[in-house]
């Protein structure tokens, strides 16, 4: 078809040399020209009209041959027989291929590892899933071969010629006088900054100046060696400084807590009340609190007046101990607000320090 | 031709070219029963672990390359290997080993107390017994003087181990022979020099060499890369005898030059593990086996040989020639 489309194009003939003669004439020319581009369109119709008859017929002629050719099979012919077995064999054997498809792929579970391999999203030799190599010695192997004589060897296809080495060990232990002799070398012990001055008791030899912009040259170590140390060889627990982050941590939850505002809210009963609940067990809690908040305002009054009792404020394990600890704090704080005493720091020991250290109280 | 042997192990026949046989480099002798045998294994010698580090003085020579085909290859073998990237600033080896998504704690982190040593260790999938670690993050620092003593350590906590001792520990070593140099080499009883059969690659090879010579490390082997027999055979480029005649090394291996090793690096693949294998896997394999044997090179690869093939009886004749001699014969033209 694309051969008849590109005949038709050519039979179009335009004759471009006519509009690059035309110079005086004009108006006749482009008149003649029109009729030709029209006579040429017509021609052109006619052409394609009489290409559609054709394709059409040939079309239809090549079906009904087609259809007389294909000899259809004699058991699709005789249906008023009843022989249907072949037809149904087949069917049965797609449903039965269907169904054990659907069965193995339920086997491998959808967006496993293997089912992503399998769908080529991963690869596999990447995932680690991939069969391990099978260990070959790479001297002797299908790639590898010596020749008869030790002369050659061929390696991947290719045959090399060998040569002997000839190095001695006396020419070794030359190459090492000669060496020793050029190169003068003490290995450096002590780094420092370009800039920074030698130690007294350093030997000049033995520093090595590092450029303050190398990756070396960090301004400040604040970890200590054996610290440092100590960390590299530890084997079990959790690391030191996850332990510390997380001392710390747990200390500044308790110096939140050891807040007053915080302290307020939870101990404060007016407070309390207003958030209270009709459960029992609320009002028991409530209950529970208002009474430790008026014993513990006695202890701590007692508490101002001996300082030798400030041990008892030492951090308690318990969430109870805990809680007293608190009301202890407010109350000694609500106090603290209507007197003129030091000012309450958020670290709990700070606070503990200055209550026993603190002759006046 | 006289008869060589590139096998290790193998025992040289008396050989004309050498007057004085036995003050050549002649491996230890051992039983011919591991000669030839498929599926054989290399005999571990030395004490464990057998702490290398690979170094070069120039950059861009494969030092990196080397250290993640041989530290494979050793793992293939069976040994258990730890390869530490000692490269402070700019580390590689874990792209080399398709690793880089799994490195979240380093040395540094280490030394902080951020993780246990184990923790920072990085476990190749594919072989089990191979393991990473990497001494810091790009763009992170090192304190300063603290690099020789943290890989003493970290090496002596990699001694004492509860898994065991490792029978490798391999160091990449930066290139240059600065703060970086000086730490990787630290706490290593031998070294494998890398170089490339060119003379730039050479002068800093030997400066190193004098380096670890006077730093107490005697044990130092010379791996060749990127070497093209075309170019050898044209006189363009340094034999691989050349080379050693310069650096008065052992040979360990010499590695052809392959393009295969730019794919094998961009796809986080060693070469050692391609299927099937290419030249210059084989020749770090190859390596591998005589580092854990405590071997060198008898014979080296020196040129491509020319096939023979249906038209070798002519004596070199190209297969233009043949051609053209084909046509005369069948041509009726003439006479």
């Amino acid at each position: 078809m694309a051969s008849v489309w590109t005949l038709q194009f050519r039979s179009l003939s335009l004759r471009p040399c006519s509009f690059s003669s035309g110079t005086s004439n004009n108006s006749i020319i482009t008149t003649r020209n029109r009729i030709v581009i029209r006579n040429g369109i017509s021609k052109w119709r006619s052409r394609t009209q009489q290409l559609k008859h054709d394709s059409i017929n040939s079309i239809s002629k090549f079906y009904h041959q087609l259809v007389n050719s294909v000899t259809i099979p004699s058991f699709l012919l005789n249906r008023s027989g009843g022989n249907n077995f072949p037809i149904w064999v087949c069917v049965a054997l797609v449903v039965l291929v269907g169904a054990l498809r659907v069965v193995s792929r339920k086997k491998e579970r959808p967006g496993s590892v293997a089912d992503l391999v399998r769908r080529g999203q991963l690869k596999s030799d990447r995932r680690g899933i991939s069969r391990p190599l099978k260990y070959e010695d790479p001297f002797n192997n299908p790639f590898v071969k010596v020749g008869k004589s030790n002369s050659t060897v061929e390696m991947c296809g290719k045959v090399y010629r060998l040569a002997p080495v000839t190095l001695t060990e006396e020419q070794q232990a030359t190459h090492q006088r000669r060496r020793s002799r050029a190169y003068q070398w003490k290995r450096p012990t002590i780094f420092l900054r370009e800039g920074d001055s030698v130690p007294p008791d350093v030997d000049p030899d033995t520093v090595r100046w590092i450029p303050a912009n190398h990756p070396f040259a960090t301004t400040a170590t604040d970890l200590d060696e054996d610290l440092a140390q100590n960390n590299v060889y530890q084997k079990h627990g959790v690391p030191f400084r996850i332990q510390a982050e997380h001392e710390a941590l747990q200390k500044k939850l308790e110096a939140l807590q050891n807040d007053q505002k915080l302290n307020k809210l939870v101990i404060d009963p007016i407070n309390a009340k207003e958030f209270e609940r009709p459960f029992n067990s609320q009002a028991r809690l409530n209950e529970q609190a208002e009474s430790t908040v008026n014993n513990q305002e006695q202890k701590i009054n007692k508490l101002v007046i001996d300082p030798i009792s400030a041990k008892e404020f030492e951090r308690p394990f318990n969430s109870h101990a805990r809680l007293n600890d608190q009301a202890e704090k407010s109350s000694v704080n609500n106090q603290v607000s209507d007197s003129d005493s030091p000012n309450i720091d958020s670290d709990p020991n700070h606070f503990e320090s200055k209550s026993s250290e603190d002759p006046t109280l | 031709m006289p008869p060589l042997h590139i096998l290790p192990g193998a025992t040289l026949f008396p050989n004309p070219l050498l007057r004085h046989p036995s003050k050549t480099l002649i491996p230890k002798p051992r039983p011919p029963s591991a000669l030839l045998q498929w599926n054989r294994k290399p005999e571990l010698s030395g004490t464990t672990p057998r702490v290398t580090v690979i170094t070069s003085g120039k950059g861009g020579v494969g030092k990196t390359t080397t250290t993640a085909n041989i530290g494979l290859s050793l793992a293939r073998f069976g040994f258990s290997v730890v390869a530490i990237d000692a490269d402070v600033g700019l580390r590689n080896l874990d792209l080399l080993l398709g690793l880089e998504n799994r490195v979240n704690y380093t040395v540094i982190e280490v030394l902080n107390g951020d993780c246990r040593l184990d923790q920072a260790l990085v476990r190749d999938k594919r072989w089990s017994n191979f393991e990473l670690l990497c001494i810091s993050k790009p763009r992170s620092k090192l304190p300063l003087g603290f690099g020789g003593k943290a890989l003493t350590w970290l090496v002596d906590a990699l001694k004492a181990r509860p898994g065991g001792s490792p029978d490798f520990i391999l160091i990449d070593c930066p290139a240059g022979i600065d703060a970086g140099f000086i730490t990787a080499i630290t706490p290593a009883n031998e070294a494998v020099l890398i170089t490339t059969p060119d003379i730039t690659s050479l002068r800093d090879a030997d400066r190193v060499t004098g380096l670890l010579e006077c730093d107490g490390i005697r044990d130092i082997k010379m791996v060749v890369n990127r070497v093209r027999t075309d170019m050898i055979k044209g006189e363009d480029m340094m034999s691989v005898l050349d080379v050693q005649e310069m650096l008065g090394l052992p040979l360990l291996g010499v590695i052809p030059e392959d393009s295969e090793v730019i794919r094998s690096t961009n796809r986080g693949y060693p070469l050692v593990l391609n299927k099937p294998p290419t030249l210059a896997g084989l020749a770090f394999e190859q390596a591998a086996w005589r580092l854990v044997e405590q071997d060198s090179m008898q014979a080296v690869v020196v040129e491509e040989q020319p096939k023979r093939g249906f038209f070798s009886f002519f004596g070199g004749i190209n297969l233009q020639y043949c051609l053209w001699l084909w046509k005369c014969f069948c041509c009726n033209a003439c006479p």
